[in-house]
């Protein structure tokens, strides 16, 4: 470029009213970056003006993000299983089987009402689940499955047992006569969640493929359905339904 | 008026009745996400133990009946 273009350029530059130096590389593209229509939309911080297209487009509404999964509050040695189940189970692992299973972090399961009302109502037990002086220990699918589960198997006003074993992969015995379905919101608890292992109380192990109401480690019941243990799920947190 | 007497309950989701018969049976509950009751009536051995030991024996008696729910054929669901 020769000097007398330069020259030519700089007094066009003023002549049209820019007060930057045309000299200046940095500072020629800026106008560019301008003109993108995304930069169109911001100006609402520096000219208030142009902040009137957010008005006659109202920007979408924020697509809600639903918290992370998480494990909860784990005490040492809850904390310490779980490690131990994690290692035991990779590549897979409490977060991914939250995050694949429980995205809502919503648990629920099933009790008789007989043993509803002789181990939790009548003792006025502050914790569902089987307590030691660990903590209270009980197994939980995720609320969706249950609640599918009992839907499928209502006849009337009644549930069919058979089509909730069926539905849930358990014997039909096990859901004869009246049933409660409790639910319980882990992200209102935060109760300390992890693998069930074969030391939790109440496990009963598999003795061949065959058995469809023991314990398989691995985050799904023998029947398949997905299941996390639960430490200290709070009766007053949990949503008691009754199954006739 | 109930015909059986509670003896104990545990905190591990058991409890030790005695039936009217004076017989001594234990109700634990057993299952996972879909929980229920069986009993399992003391023969004179385990009455014998629970007697001397208590709750060690009854804790003990109760995790073998929910690690195993038919219990050799012994429980009956309540």
């Amino acid at each position: 470029m020769t000097r007398s273009f330069r020259c030519l350029l700089v007094a066009t530059a003023l002549a049209a009213g820019c007060g930057q130096p045309a000299a200046d590389p940095a500072k020629k593209t800026e106008p560019t970056k301008q003109a993108e229509p995304a930069k169109q939309a911001e100006p609402a911080k520096t000219e208030p003006a142009k902040t009137e297209p957010a008005k006659t487009e109202p920007a979408a509404p924020p697509t809600p993000t639903p918290p992370a999964v998480s494990t909860g509050a784990c005490d040492e040695k809850q904390a310490k299983l779980s490690a131990e189940a994690d290692a035991r189970a990779q590549p897979y692992g409490i977060v991914q089987h939250l995050e694949k299973n429980f995205p809502d972090m919503k648990v629920s399961w099933l009790m008789k009402e007989t043993p509803y009302q002789n181990f939790v109502v009548k003792t006025a037990a502050k914790n569902f689940g089987r307590c030691d002086d660990s903590g209270c220990y009980l197994f939980a699918a995720p609320t969706a499955v249950i609640e599918d589960a009992v839907k499928k198997s209502m006849t009337g006003d009644k549930h069919d047992a058979a089509v909730l074993g069926k539905a849930l992969g358990l014997p039909a015995k096990n859901f004869e006569g009246p049933l409660r379905m409790m639910t319980l919101d882990l992200r209102a608890t935060n109760s300390c969640v992890r693998l069930p292992v074969d030391s939790d109380p109440g496990v009963w192990k598999c003795q061949s493929a065959e058995d469809k109401d023991c314990f398989k480690f691995g985050g799904y019941t023998s029947g398949g359905v997905p299941e996390v243990m639960v430490l200290n799920a709070p009766v007053d947190k949990a949503e008691v339904k009754e199954i006739p | 008026m109930s015909a059986e007497q509670v003896l104990y309950q545990s905190p591990l989701m058991y409890r030790v009745l005695r039936e009217a018969s004076g017989a001594l049976v234990l109700e634990a509950v057993v299952g996972g996400i879909a929980m229920y009751s069986v009993r399992v009536r003391l023969d004179e051995r385990e009455a014998a133990a629970y007697a001397s030991e208590g709750a060690a024996f009854s804790d003990r008696l109760a995790k073998a009946i929910m690690a195993d729910p038919s219990f050799g054929g012994r429980a009956y669901e309540v």
